[in-house]
């Protein structure tokens, strides 16, 4: 006979099946929404900041719809092309890295809010997956793990430019990411807290948004985030003209789709912290969470204005990530490479001492102002 | 031979400001962003209003567009039927003669009215160079270049060789390059 003791308590199950929304519509954004179709913004951003136009040509029946259809073609491509194992490969580790690169991506979203807490129904909201106190301490650890899947990636591959990436990987991640904590130390200071839904919280007032409160952390932020993107200003890691594709070289077929994927969900991550950090989250400018709730409130009735106001703040919170994307999408295709050693300058000799000096100058600011 | 040491100044010192990273770097993202945003929004409206003519990308979309020839464009070769209905040449063999690669032959005929007519006129297109030497040297305005640069080339060699009846075109389909062979300056010493 089953045992029903260990069911869960009734009043758990809208917990349960909230959280299942959640995982499911994050899951479905980054999967079905973001890795796809970056690529193709990718492909027509740069194309037309070049003057050139794109990918055009896919098509079904006749319509092209600006090239859209390339990212199903690329799909079936991938999904089709020969999964390749060097003779010499680790076969065991080369096929777990891919795994070990995507997953952290997806990870860190757990702890990224993308709205603040609602009342739907009596039942209390708080949009993210688990409001951990040490949120931003899980991204890091996360984007730690990350390096594994390149590092893995590289020395199993039994070749030598994947080898040299996998040690500029090692080292450039290992680098930027003592920087990167310490160039959010500020912003903990400032808003009294790790947990990002909080810090989130603290960002109401326009004026209270991290960009105004902690411009030097923001602009070292965003170099250190780029670095541990491994894209093009720092990409000395999978740089094409030294090492051919440097971890990633022996892949093919789906697992290096994985790496792909994984790229450009770092890309989305990056961007939802820096909204979540430093462009006040979902916050909508000059307009507070209440005045927005009491305003349709007032229009749809509590429950569904509290909805309403949830689907404007999600939505808000995207827009601002698809802006931030196109950000350093732009910066991507901007900015020559930098070379090797003067990454690694940047990040020991300027970054981690202004971060250090942004960190004391806040303290004193702080001080002075209480 | 130990030479001296040359000194060559690679003017790579930095000031102030290139030294910030920042505001070079501002600089650079507001270059891409000129070129960006512009065809951005010419690239979208010329989709949505269906215009291709208003994009500003210089690009064409070459099946589904076709680019604007200049009027000096040398395409195929082609002879010119009349108004009346009957080829203009003459078959005097002159663009026979000037034909570098060879590829024209006539075999020439007189009509009952007396007037000459080509009886063959062959092209071979597969060794054609496109000179427009052909239409230079006629005196009738009979062979001109055309303005068809689509479907030159076939698997087959044997294919590519046009007789009379490929290479006639109406008069008034080439009335753009017939006056404009008229405005050249060398043509009219031929008359």
């Amino acid at each position: 006979m089953f045992d029903y003791t260990y069911l869960p308590a009734p009043n758990l199950i809208p917990q349960l099946i909230e959280m299942m929304i959640k995982i499911i519509f994050i899951f479905t954004l980054n999967i079905g929404f973001f890795a796809p179709i970056l690529g193709y913004v990718e492909r027509k951003q740069s194309a037309l900041m070049q003057d050139r136009i794109g990918a055009n040509r896919a098509d079904i029946f006749g319509y092209t719809l600006g090239g859209l259809f390339h990212i199903m073609s690329d799909a079936i491509k991938l999904i089709v092309k020969e999964d390749f194992i060097p003779r010499g490969a680790d076969k065991v580790l080369h096929t777990f890295a891919p795994f070990a690169a995507v997953v952290p991506t997806l990870l860190a979203f757990a702890v990224i809010p993308f709205g603040g807490k609602y009342n739907l129904w009596g039942h209390e909201t708080n949009l993210v997956i688990a409001d951990l106190d040490v949120g931003i301490l899980f991204v890091f650890a996360a984007g730690s793990l990350a390096t594994y899947g390149s590092v893995i990636a590289g020395w199993s591959s039994n070749n030598n430019w994947s080898l040299l990436g996998a040690v500029r990987v090692a080292s450039q991640m290992l680098s930027y990411e003592v920087a990167m904590g310490l160039t959010l130390v500020g912003v903990f200071m400032v808003y009294h807290t790790l947990s990002l839904t909080e810090i989130a919280a603290g960002q109401e007032e326009f004026f209270h948004w991290g960009i105004f409160l902690q411009p030097v952390g923001f602009f070292l932020f965003i170099a250190c985030a780029l670095a541990e993107n491994k894209r093009v200003p720092f990409d000395t890691p999978e740089a094409e003209s030294e090492l051919v594709a440097g971890y990633f070289t022996e892949y093919s077929g789906l697992k290096f789709a994985m790496f792909w994927m994984a790229e450009f969900l770092e890309i989305v991550t990056i961007a939802a912290i820096l909204v979540g950090v430093f462009f006040g989250a979902w916050h909508i400018p000059f307009l507070s969470d209440d005045s927005l709730l009491n305003f349709l409130a007032g229009i749809f009735g509590l429950n569904f204005g509290s909805l309403f106001t949830m689907l404007v703040h999600t939505g808000v919170f995207w827009l601002k990530v698809a802006m931030f994307i196109g950000f350093l999408m732009l910066i991507r295709w901007s900015l020559p490479r930098f070379r090797y050693d003067q990454v690694m300058k940047l990040g020991w000799k300027i970054i981690l001492p202004l971060s250090l000096a942004n960190i004391v100058v806040t303290g004193i600011i702080l001080l002075m102002v209480n | 031979m130990p030479g001296k040491t040359v000194k060559v100044d690679r003017n790579i010192t930095l000031t102030f400001w290139e030294k910030l990273y920042i505001p070079e770097i501002i600089r650079g993202l507001y270059i891409t962003t000129k070129h960006f945003l512009p065809n951005f929004v010419s690239v979208v409206r010329a989709y949505i209003l269906n215009k291709p003519e208003e994009r500003k990308i210089m690009t064409i979309y070459y099946p589904e567009e076709k680019p604007n020839i200049p009027e000096a464009y040398r395409g195929r070769p082609v002879l010119v039927r009349g108004e009346d209905g009957k080829e203009k040449c003459v078959a005097c063999g002159l663009c026979e003669v000037a034909c570098p690669p060879h590829c024209i032959s006539i075999v020439g005929a007189i009509r009952k009215d007396g007037t000459r007519y080509p009886e063959t006129y062959v092209l071979d297109g597969s060794r054609c160079i496109f000179c427009g030497l052909c239409e230079e040297a006629c005196p009738e305005e009979a062979i001109v270049m055309s303005h068809n640069y689509e479907n030159l080339t076939e698997l087959d060699r044997g294919l590519m060789i046009y007789d009379k009846d490929a290479l006639l075109v109406p008069e008034a389909k080439l009335k753009e390059r017939l006056e404009f062979i008229r405005k050249r300056a060398y043509s009219k010493c031929n008359y």
